[in-house]
């Protein structure tokens, strides 16, 4: 059975990666990079929300941070397509350590005042790189197009979100399984008694917050080079935040597949909905699903069929 | 035109009279989001539910004080009294149908917060449907006057919305501290089983704690759409400064939440007066983030 | 475990296909006289909707008018108009939808300005004309040859008309010393080019120059600085919003400067219908007006009286109704449906439209257009240029009225 689960995950791997060879239009490119995105946000988030339980409502600042670095690299820089996507990783790693700095104080706070907390962070980040001109302003920042077709090159960023949704995911699924996941969990589920029983949850839980804030930083650098325009307000947006919370606690949190389902389901959802229905009318369906599913599902959609499976 | 300008201070110089009036203003308006953030406060305290649409319904009240102005006359003040018990109804509604079902869930918080984030948005676009998008300002006939004491100004929108804050909140202590319905919610919130042993019916206890949240609401709301304009999506907005309030208060402390409603005023009136205005929400956040830092608990840590 | 494992990739396999069959369907169906679509993005919901749902409302009258007399280049003219919810990544990914999937024939949409931004980046690489307000100056210097302004949202030419009318006054007249109040954002930043280049010139003390992040819930201070430091004229430089907590504590405060200029707050209805009377005697710019002698005008007016009960047409919906205008005349003058065909046109013939006659640069903007505009008694007058003054300008600005 291990076996069908490898070749299933395989198989979609696979069919994802050959996707643009069959020369789809650009707006499925375009989309799919977007779902790829969230469910990066929602997986990584979901290292330190999920799993240890401290409920980030700021993750959108490193997402904008990873893209503000890459936009501003590139044009400091004067990078060429290849450099600037290799240079969303350095970004990625500015995030992370904004992370380190900020999460230790941060993390000594429970609860919902580390929710606060974080929210804040996220407001401060934004105001900074609206008032701050070397950090952006507020008029925003522009990136060189790439100079290739429009096909080839939303191909290209298309691959490079997938990659990193893949390498996200391994990461998501080895936590998981390791000590380090294992020790989260412990901390989500009583911190005292984890600490009791030796775990060392200061360091953990500092490991867990850094690492989820590498990635989005990562995936921040590509969607500015996607957009080629970034503006706080696009990037530091408090609805991205809520919104990742969301997408992985709807899916169920603290689990490898909750984020995936959250994220896709709600990405393409909120798509369908804006597509087909009315404008107003889109959205109080939208508004609709979030009741229902957690009238049924209360525990998240994973759970739900956990359950079931009893 | 008065003149206050005695040493012609420049445009960096602060003096008294700015960072008074400053002052002023800034409390008032920190207490009038206090109003707002008492029932949200409570719900989140004593209910673990974080209520996602508690602004909404807030706006709500506003929309419907502004028709009844529009319409019939009617002072925002007396919307306020009108909408609390049609909000109370509504919310106990609410509660039986969409509340009560999430209540056994594993984290009621997290369930909470994405069922009342999507009422919200449900909220949003049915006052979009009705009212239109188009921004609204109210205006009773005290709109744009204010007392003058001295070199200061009371804006009458802001005083009104001080003094509905002080009722309000006043209101929900005593009813707290004072009633027997109030002292079964104190119980269910510090010692649920032992309320129950007592005969405290949790759920009836829940539904009044969250119809009453809701209702106070409508006050909050107004008092706010008194100080700003506000259309379907101000309710965003509104719900940040919730979350600050709330912290800074201490979740489900009702006094906790007027002294950081205060707090919070004095904060924004002073960088207000003493900084470029560039910086004053920048400050103001991040203050907060330190004050959490070293006083994760908010103000008070426990009851009432 | 495997039956778990299998029910949540069912679960998904079906969500995932049931959404995605609904996103292969492109757009309108196609019946026997091929209409011609033209697709994008508008913030329907969300922060930007009433702007977005005015612009909707002017783009559609647009097509009636046309559709009745026969459509363009003989075809009946279609909308496929998402709704982005105002959020710019989304408006970028309908864009693309419009251009791709849907097919469709010429593409609109983008608003505020950081969507445009974003979308003019779109347009150029499929090579599809793009007629919208742009996202200021600087926009406009990226290198894109397909988008235009017709006319754009230009805030570095927004007071232009106010400047050149405070020039006409004379010195002893005019306003000495200036309190401005900027918004931190695109918008509020391209106001303040004009005003730093006249105040030169006019000699104008700038004594207080701020800025502001949104939002701006209390302006008492802003106020108090500003009467402190005998400031005789206020740059409120700002949305509707801002705008208003600037105007009420003004008010409040028993503030009199001897003039008010107003940013883009002023343009929407709602400021008259809500303000009153506070609203009144605030300058402003504009690029389109109802009383302008520019074919169109009058209809417009009529209807937006008839249907909306307005004195004049929004400016965004007057916008809606130019940029399709522009598209239209490029079109019929091309009289052709290719892309760089109507690009080429346009940057070498002029268009009529109700924001008058433009010809477009290679940038692809018109010459500036700066109208100076005054709001007297509920309504937006003309003040600048002299020639086409609807109304006389009260300045300086009366008390407020108690």
């Amino acid at each position: 059975m291990q076996r069908l689960r490898y070749a299933t995950l395989a198989v979609i791997t696979i069919l994802l990666a050959v996707f643009p060879v069959l020369k789809p239009e650009v707006y499925y490119l375009s989309f799919t990079f977007s779902v790829f995105m969230y469910v990066i946000l929602a997986a990584s988030w979901n290292f330190i929300g999920g799993y240890t339980g401290y409920l980030s409502f700021g993750h959108a600042a490193f997402f904008g941070i990873g893209a503000f670095a890459t936009a501003k690299m590139a044009a400091v820089f004067d990078l060429t397509p290849a450099m600037t996507i290799l240079a969303t990783i350095p970004a990625g790693v500015l995030a992370a350590i904004v992370a380190l700095i900020v999460g230790y104080p941060c993390l000594k706070i429970r609860g919902p005042y580390f929710a606060v907390v974080t929210l804040c962070f996220a407001f401060v980040v934004d105001l900074a790189v609206k008032n701050i001109e070397l950090l952006g302003g507020a008029e925003g920042l522009w990136m060189k197009t790439m100079d290739f077709p429009e096909q080839m090159s939303r191909s290209i960023m298309y691959e490079v979100m997938l990659v990193l949704m893949i390498i996200t995911l391994a990461v998501s699924w080895w936590l998981g399984r390791s000590r380090f996941g294992a020790g989260l969990t412990a901390i989500r589920a009583d911190e005292e008694v984890a600490e009791t029983m030796g775990v060392p949850t200061a360091r953990l839980k500092i490991q867990a917050f850094v690492l989820s804030a590498f990635f989005p930083g990562i995936a921040g650098g590509l969607f500015a080079y996607y957009l080629t325009y970034i503006h706080p307000d696009v990037v530091f947006n408090v609805n991205i935040s809520i919104l990742i919370v969301l997408m992985a606690m709807f899916g169920g949190g603290g689990t490898w597949l909750g984020p995936i389902i959250g994220a896709v389901i709600l990405t393409v959802v909120n798509e369908g909905l804006s597509t087909f229905a009315q404008a107003e009318i889109a959205r109080i369906i939208y508004g609709a699903l979030f009741i229902i599913v957690t009238i049924f599902m209360p525990n998240g959609i994973i759970d739900f069929f956990r359950k079931k499976n009893r | 035109m008065r003149r206050f300008t005695r040493n012609r201070p420049g445009p960096n110089n602060v003096d008294a009279v700015l960072v008074t009036q400053s002052l002023i203003s800034g409390i008032m308006m920190g207490m009038v989001y206090a109003l707002l953030s008492v029932g949200f406060s409570l719900t989140w305290g004593v209910m673990h539910v974080i209520h996602i649409s508690h602004a909404a319904f807030g706006l709500l009240g506003a929309y419907l004080a502004y028709s009844l102005l529009e319409y019939l006359g009617i002072d925002p003040v007396v919307s306020a009294a009108l909408s609390a018990p049609l909000l109370f109804i509504t919310a106990c509604g609410v509660y039986q149908l969409l509340i009560k079902p999430i209540t056994r869930a594993k984290e009621v918080i997290v369930a909470s917060m994405i069922l009342t984030f999507g009422l919200a948005i449900i909220l949003e676009n049915v006052m979009v449907l009705i009212w239109k998008a188009d921004p609204r300002i109210m205006t009773p006939v005290y709109a744009s006057g204010a007392l003058i004491v001295g070199p200061f100004y009371f804006q009458y929108p802001h005083l009104v919305g001080f003094g509905l804050s002080l009722v309000g909140i006043t209101a929900i202590y005593l009813f707290l501290k004072k009633t027997y319905t109030g002292m079964a919610v104190r119980a269910a919130w510090q010692q649920p089983e032992a309320a129950q042993l007592y005969g405290v019916n949790l759920y009836r206890i829940s539904m009044i704690t969250f119809a009453l949240a809701v209702s106070t609401a409508g006050a909050g709301g107004i008092g706010l759409a008194l100080l700003n304009s506000f259309e379907p999506h101000s309710h965003n907005l509104w719900l940040i400064y919730l979350f600050l309030v709330v912290i800074v208060g201490g979740v489900g402390n009702v006094v906790g939440t007027a002294l950081a409603g205060l707090l919070i005023g004095v904060v924004t009136g002073l960088s207000m007066a003493f900084l470029p205005f560039q910086w004053v929400n920048l400050v103001t956040f991040g203050l907060l983030m330190v004050f959490l830092v070293f006083r994760p608990h908010g103000l008070f840590t426990e009851g009432v | 475990m495997t039956g778990k494992w299998k029910k949540g990739l069912s679960l998904l396999m079906i969500a995932a296909v049931c959404c995605g069959l609904m996103l292969l369907i492109p757009a309108a169906g196609f019946g026997a006289g091929k209409p011609i679509v033209i697709g994008g993005s508008l913030p329907l919901t969300g922060e930007f909707a009433e702007t977005g749902q005015w612009i909707e409302r002017g783009m559609r009258y647009w097509a009636e008018e046309i559709n009745a007399k026969g459509g363009l280049l003989g075809r009946p003219v279609e909308f496929k108009i998402y709704d982005d919810q105002s959020n710019v990544g989304k408006a970028v990914t309908f864009a693309e939808k419009a251009i791709t999937v849907d097919k469709v024939d010429f593409l609109f949409g983008g608003y505020p300005g950081t969507a445009a931004r974003a979308v003019m980046a779109v347009a150029e690489k499929h090579k599809m004309v793009y007629v919208s307000m742009g996202g200021h100056m600087k926009s406009f210097q990226q290198g894109y040859t397909y988008s235009f302004g017709a006319p754009p949202l230009m805030g570095e030419w927004w007071y232009e008309g106010f400047f050149q009318w405070l020039n006409s006054l004379p010195p002893d007249k005019r306003p000495k010393r200036a309190a401005v109040y900027t918004i931190n954002n695109p918008v509020g930043l391209s106001l303040l080019d004009c005003i730093n280049r006249w105040a030169k010139y006019l000699n104008i003390n700038i004594v207080i120059n701020e800025k502001y992040n949104s939002p701006l819930t209390d302006a008492t201070s802003l106020i108090v600085k500003a009467k402190q430091n005998n400031c005789d004229i206020l740059f409120s430089n700002g949305f509707f919003p801002d705008g208003v907590t600037t105007i009420k504590a003004a008010k409040a405060l028993d503030y009199h400067p001897k003039a008010i200029v107003q940013g883009i707050g002023s343009v929407v209805p709602a400021w008259v219908k809500e303000l009153g009377k506070d609203g009144d005697y605030v300058f402003s710019g504009t690029v389109l007006h109802g009383k302008l002698n520019y074919p169109g005008n009058d209809k417009l007016n009529a209807y937006v009286k008839k249907k909306y009960k307005l004195d004049g047409y929004p400016l965004y919906f007057g916008f809606g109704y130019a940029w399709m205008q522009t598209l239209q005349q490029g079109v019929t003058g091309a009289n052709s449906l290719d892309q760089t065909k109507i690009r080429d046109w346009l940057k070498t013939h002029k268009v009529n439209t109700i924001a008058g006659t433009m010809t477009f640069d290679k940038y692809g903007l018109p010459a500036p257009i700066n109208f100076c505009t005054q709001i007297i008694n509920g309504k937006v007058e003309l003040i600048w240029p002299k020639k086409i003054q609807t109304h006389a300008p009260v300045y300086p600005k009366p008390a407020w009225s108690k």
